[in-house]
């Protein structure tokens, strides 16, 4: 069952329009949302939530309008928005505390563990904590109160590589029952690999696919070959990057399997990012 | 709504608050025009809202399970109830008056319920201009205060300067009139009930004026994008 279903989602802006996004998220999993800065993750995530209002589309939660029924399915929905940054001067403990206000099913040992796993002190002040620990404090709010559906705008940016490993094991526990999902925006593609069961890719407004993350990866090939292939096989190639030797570059699995002559690797989701992000296709080693 | 409100009492009132909530020991000056106290209490909602775009209220309200709306009339209900506070301690100081000050302010109105009611036409001016105008973008708290001063400033001139203007033509019956009737504590029973339906008709325009001011900014703050 989908516990979030977003349909022809637009909104136009002066320079950027979100162009009829689609996707949805199915309970119990974790769907990673992949773009560069300013393709649209964000305004997409506010859309979902009426913080920003799109000027045509559909948001269901739970099979239910969520933009006719917002307050109820805002209390099932634990957000974040990037780092804790709101009330610099305000103590942990007075944020939780007027937070915790909102929500019937708050739990307070599950904040206070997480508290404690994250090694947050309830009585410094939000201008005292680094921005990771922003961030943990962050999730902390949103994990407390039993959230049906996590959305995480770049959940894991300032965090220090032992962190982000611990929160992504987090995630995982989170969804193991079958009933919580996650949507979670980021450009750190690495953690998407280990934790991420589905991908939603967004470029300039438009959604290019929204798929299991295996078949995402399966979709591309890694291939390098020399300079004189190139020429041959530039058609094919969705982006590569030229050097003395020759090239490497991303090429769709079936255009790869007829390459016999290349060497052909298994695409990882940065490359396939990278290589579809690059403007003109390629990118030489001596430009 | 009980939890937005104790949101707004805990992160955003601005410590300042209680400062221009004691100016109302300016109604204890001698021959003052006694209405500018109430300017202050407007520059301290300023503040407030100053204070919460600052400090990322309208996200950090964003990420909580309430509509823009609530969030909207969670605002319009804490300028309310500092307004109240301000009315019943300027009731206080007119109640204080009695004893401690001479009759008569030749500075503008006097301690009295009509100087309770001016200050109610008061609030529903700068909330009728200031809380729509500064909901038209939700973070222009400077240009949407300097339109409600503008309105605020024109009625204390024309209240204040309607009484100075009431005491120095005395002998001109209609301003005769309003200075025994509007003027200082009533004294007679024809003065009580003009007062009173003066602050009535003021309690109500407040009222009215404050519930258009709330509709008016929600709709607008509907458009507007979080950002």
């Amino acid at each position: 069952m989908n516990i979030l279903q977003v349909e022809h989602l637009n909104k136009q802006y002066p320079g950027f329009r979100l162009d009829d996004v689609s996707f949805s998220v199915e309970e119990g999993s974790i769907m990673g949302f992949i773009g560069r800065n300013g393709a649209g993750k964000t305004t997409t995530i506010k859309s979902i939530l009426n913080l920003v209002h799109a000027d045509g589309g559909s948001v269901r939660f739970l099979g239910s309008d969520l933009w006719a029924n917002e307050t109820a399915c805002r209390k099932q929905i634990g957000l974040v928005l990037g780092m804790f940054s709101y009330y610099p001067r305000k103590k942990l403990s007075t944020i939780a505390d007027v937070t915790r206000r909102f929500y019937a099913d708050w739990d307070e040992d599950l904040y206070q563990q997480l508290l404690r796993r994250f090694s947050l002190d309830p009585e410094k002040k939000i201008n005292e904590l680094s921005q990771g620990m922003r961030v943990k404090f962050s999730l902390a709010l949103a994990l407390s109160h039993d959230a049906r559906l996590l959305i995480l705008d770049e959940p894991t940016s300032g965090l220090d590589p032992v962190s982000r490993d611990e929160l992504l094991d987090i995630f995982r526990t989170i969804i193991e029952d079958g009933a919580h999902s996650i949507l979670f925006s980021t450009h750190i593609i690495s953690d998407l690999e280990k934790c991420a069961d589905y991908i939603t890719y967004i470029k300039g407004g438009k959604i290019l696919c929204s798929t299991d993350a295996e078949s995402f990866k399966d979709a591309y090939r890694l291939v390098s070959g020399e300079a004189e292939q190139l020429e041959r096989y530039r058609k094919q190639l969705v982006g590569y990057r030229a050097h003395a030797f020759g090239f490497t570059g991303l090429m769709p699995r079936d255009d790869a399997a007829r390459a016999t002559d290349l060497k052909i690797a298994p695409a990882d989701m940065e490359s396939i990012m990278i290589y579809t992000e690059k403007e003109d296709g390629h990118e030489s080693a001596a430009e | 709504m009980k939890a937005l409100l104790n949101k707004e009492l805990r992160l955003c009132m601005h410590p300042t608050v209680f400062i221009y909530l004691g100016l109302v020991l300016m109604l204890l000056i001698p021959n003052y025009p006694y209405l500018v106290s109430c300017f202050f209490v407007c520059n301290a909602i300023f503040f407030v809202f100053q204070q919460s775009r600052e400090n990322g209220d309208a996200l950090y309200t964003a990420m909580l399970p309430v509509s823009k709306a609530q969030a909207v009339r969670a605002k319009c209900l804490f300028v309310v109830l500092f307004e109240a506070v301000d009315l019943v301690l300027m009731a206080g100081m007119c109640a204080l008056s009695i004893v401690a000050m001479p009759p008569h302010n030749a500075g503008g109105t006097d301690h009295g319920l009509s100087l309770l009611a001016f200050a109610l036409v008061l609030f529903a001016i700068f909330n009728l201009i200031f809380l729509p105008s500064f909901y038209k973008s939700g973070y222009k708290a400077g240009s949407a205060f300097l339109k409600g001063a503008i309105g605020v400033w024109i009625w204390i001139v024309i209240a204040e300067g309607m009484m100075i203007a009431s005491a120095a033509a005395g002998s001109v019956p209609f301003f005769r009139f309003l200075q025994e009737t509007v003027d200082c504590f009533p004294q007679t029973k024809a003065a009580w009930t003009v007062q009173g339906i003066l602050f009535g008709a003021a309690l109500l325009l407040w009222a009215l004026g404050t519930l258009l001011a709330m509709h008016l900014s929600v709709q607008r703050y509907e458009k507007v994008d979080v950002q």
